[in-house]
């Protein structure tokens, strides 16, 4: 089948969506199909000019394909006779942040009216759509709640399974992906420093900001952590941080209730690492069972600490609760093959 | 610099327009710029569609770019301050081929009217370009006929073309392009039949369907020549085309009345090879000069026998020619350094 990948493109700006789509794209190839991504360039500043680029996409001719399977907001406005959505986000500030007041429409009629047409279009273009899926449930819930569509929840599959193959571990604890308050790096190494000693600790990805960097040295700094800690701070080549994920002892991620699962707990699973993290943390709780796949902290230092020792102390079980955590990750079917077989039905 | 570089394209249909594309960006890219390829769908029928996926080119908004640089039509529409066209066609059949089978629409009043409003649209959109290139003396006349618009002829070059070489003249006329009528591959092998010297030929390449291949090798066997013909219908790969074209006494492409000089012939001068091509073959006159750099035949199998022969027999000739091809790559300046040189000024 000739299946055509329809995604927004914000010039010179390169993120997770262009990424999942070359993987989407792959992944079709693979299973046979032949695949190509269409683009369409989208800028929301300034939001008055939205409703044209909506009718840009809108107008747009689709020929010679078989299947259009949508990413984004607008660029799922394209007109096919077989499309089906895999809903990344709609228009937020149209909608859940319009409510939240962080909108960037404008105040009065204008802004409403631009909100009743995106509102209008979105709903004409669901109703359209052969199948729509949605990357997670914060998303499927929130287009239930102000368009009254219902979804599936399809999460994005790892994106290059096969290198995240475990392996001996090490002794340390890792903790990869973005560093910020939200992240809540600096609560691990606070916990770190009232671990048993011999746990050590790597933390690797781009800090958000000066200030995070900053924050992390001075807690290495105030409880004498250096011999313990290597920080990576950098966006990492993907063979440096696919390594550190199969030498951990353990992966802990305690992001501040985030909506999805985490690349950085997937990859774990995959690569048969047990799991700590937190009550808070939301969706990477449903990868963490305790006593099976890892262990969930109370979100403070002395919790955290606990959960750090216990898993340095018994090896053979952070073994077997690795081995736990990739069993319950592979039930989920959360693959490309199954996958790009929901997505084209 | 951020440079888009912006054309149309059919979905699934590759080759053609895309290697300038594609190939320019690689080439900025390597040159440090920061590179994003725009393609978005264009559908030249029914006339009808024509004006709304105008419109749609109009609303595209390339600002973050700090230039552009237009292909196929209509991209030449998006608006942008620093606009450069490197055009390459018109939407031919409201065009120069009005008045050919190839206008699948009929010649009413509507259509009539269509077109005078699409060339008045176009000529506009050319006058918002700071600069107007085209791939072709053809091209660049075809503005100034239709649009009264000046242009620069900018000839693009291949790929890489360092990989092509010379190893040698062995008895061979190569001719390696897509398998087609208009390519008139047919009449190639017709010649060989009146040759007297014991001059060789290789077809290489495939087309759109398999009839035109097999008609090929019927031929060859009816012409009596299936012994010095070599008719391969498929795929040939980059290195096939370097090695053969290495080895061959000469290349050949003789397509009907092309609008540029065509990749088959550049491919050749690059490896050093006398071109052999007829008197109606458009853009392929551009590049060879007859008794220079290659022979200009009479699109007959008789006049196109004589060339060969001369080919053979007066090898010195031959390979005096190959080295002259080379030179009049330089004196025409196709090179990647001209075409930077001359899109980024």
């Amino acid at each position: 089948m000739k299946v055509l990948i329809v995604n927004n493109m914000a010039p010179f700006i390169w993120g997770g969506a262009e990424e999942l789509a070359v993987n989407l794209q792959k992944n079709l190839v693979i299973a046979g199909h032949d695949a190509e991504i269409l683009r369409i360039p989208f800028q929301w500043e300034p939001s008055t000019r939205i409703p044209s680029q909506m009718l840009l996409a809108r107008t747009l001719e689709i020929a010679n394909t078989d299947h259009v399977i949508a990413l984004k907001f607008p660029a799922y406005l394209v007109r096919h006779h077989r499309k089906s959505l895999w809903l990344l986000h709609q228009y937020r500030q149209a909608y859940d942040l319009y409510d939240a007041g962080q909108t960037n429409l404008p105040p009065g009629q204008h802004g409403a009216d631009i909100r009743k047409a995106i509102a209008h279009a979105d709903n004409e273009s669901f109703a359209e759509s052969r199948h729509i899926y949605t990357n997670s449930e914060v998303t499927r819930q929130r287009l239930l709640k102000y368009n009254g569509f219902d979804s599936k929840v399809l999460l994005p599959p790892v994106n290059d399974p096969e290198v995240f193959t475990g392996g001996e571990s090490d002794d340390y604890i890792f903790a990869g992906g973005r560093v910020n308050s939200m992240k809540r790096q600096f609560l691990l190494l606070q916990a770190l420093a009232k671990a048993d000693r011999r746990v050590k600790m790597i933390i690797a990805g781009p800090p958000e900001s000066p200030a995070d960097t900053q924050q992390l040295h001075a807690i290495i700094e105030q409880f004498g952590l250096q011999d313990r800690v290597k920080l990576d701070l950098r966006f990492l080549p993907r063979a440096t941080y696919v390594d550190y994920v199969n030498r951990a002892l353990a992966v802990a991620y305690i992001p501040f209730d985030e909506d999805s699962l985490g690349y950085v707990s997937m990859e774990a699973a995959t690569a048969r690492k047990a799991l700590i993290t937190t009550t808070d943390s939301g969706g990477i709780l449903g990868l963490v069972q305790p006593g099976e796949t890892g262990w969930r902290a109370e979100p403070t230092a002395e919790s955290l600490a606990e959960a750090m020792s216990a898993a340095y102390e018994s090896k053979a079980r952070t073994r077997q609760y690795g081995e736990g955590a990739q069993a319950l990750w592979n039930g989920l079917g959360i693959n490309w093959p199954e996958t790009v077989e929901a997505l084209l039905k | 610099m951020k440079i888009a570089l912006c054309s149309s394209f059919m979905p699934f249909i590759r080759g053609g327009g895309r290697n300038i594309v594609d190939w320019l960006a690689s080439t900025l890219t390597e040159a440090g710029h920061q590179v994003e390829v725009v393609y978005l769908p264009e559908l030249d029928s029914p006339p009808d569609i024509l004006f709304q996926q105008m419109m749609a080119l109009r609303w595209v908004d390339l600002k973050a770019a700090d230039r552009i640089i237009c292909f196929r039509p209509q991209a030449h529409l998006i608006p942008h301050p620093h606009k450069i066209l490197w055009f390459i066609h018109h939407i031919r059949t409201f065009y120069d081929l009005w008045d050919s089978p190839y206008r699948d629409f009929p010649d009413t009043a509507r259509n009539r009217a269509i077109r005078e409003s699409l060339i008045d649209v176009d000529t506009r959109a050319m006058g918002e370009a700071k600069t107007v290139f085209t791939n072709s003396k053809v091209v660049s006349e075809r503005l100034k006929t239709f649009n009264g618009v000046e242009s620069e002829v900018l000839y693009p070059p291949v790929f890489e073309p360092e990989r092509f070489f010379s190893a040698g003249y062995n008895d061979e006329i190569v001719c390696i392009c897509r398998l087609e009528h208009y390519k008139r591959q047919h009449l190639l092998i017709e010649a060989l039949s009146y040759t007297k010297a014991p001059v060789r030929l290789r077809i290489m390449g495939t087309g759109a369907s398999p009839d035109y291949g097999i008609a090929l090798q019927q031929k060859a066997q009816l012409c009596n020549v299936a012994d010095r013909v070599i008719v391969e219908d498929r795929w040939i790969t980059e290195e096939e085309k370097v090695e053969h074209l290495s080895q061959c006494l000469a290349a050949a492409y003789l397509p009907i009345d092309e609008d540029s000089y065509g990749y088959p012939s550049l491919e050749a001068s690059h490896a050093q090879k006398a071109v052999l091509t007829t008197s109606d073959s458009g853009g392929v006159l551009e590049l060879i000069q007859d008794g220079y750099n290659g022979y200009i035949a009479e699109p007959t199998p008789e006049s196109l026998a004589r060339a060969m022969d001369k080919l053979y027999r007066d090898k010195n000739v031959t390979e005096a020619m190959g080295k002259n091809a080379r030179q009049r790559l330089v004196d025409l300046k196709i090179s990647w350094s001209q075409v930077l040189e001359r899109l980024l000024a």
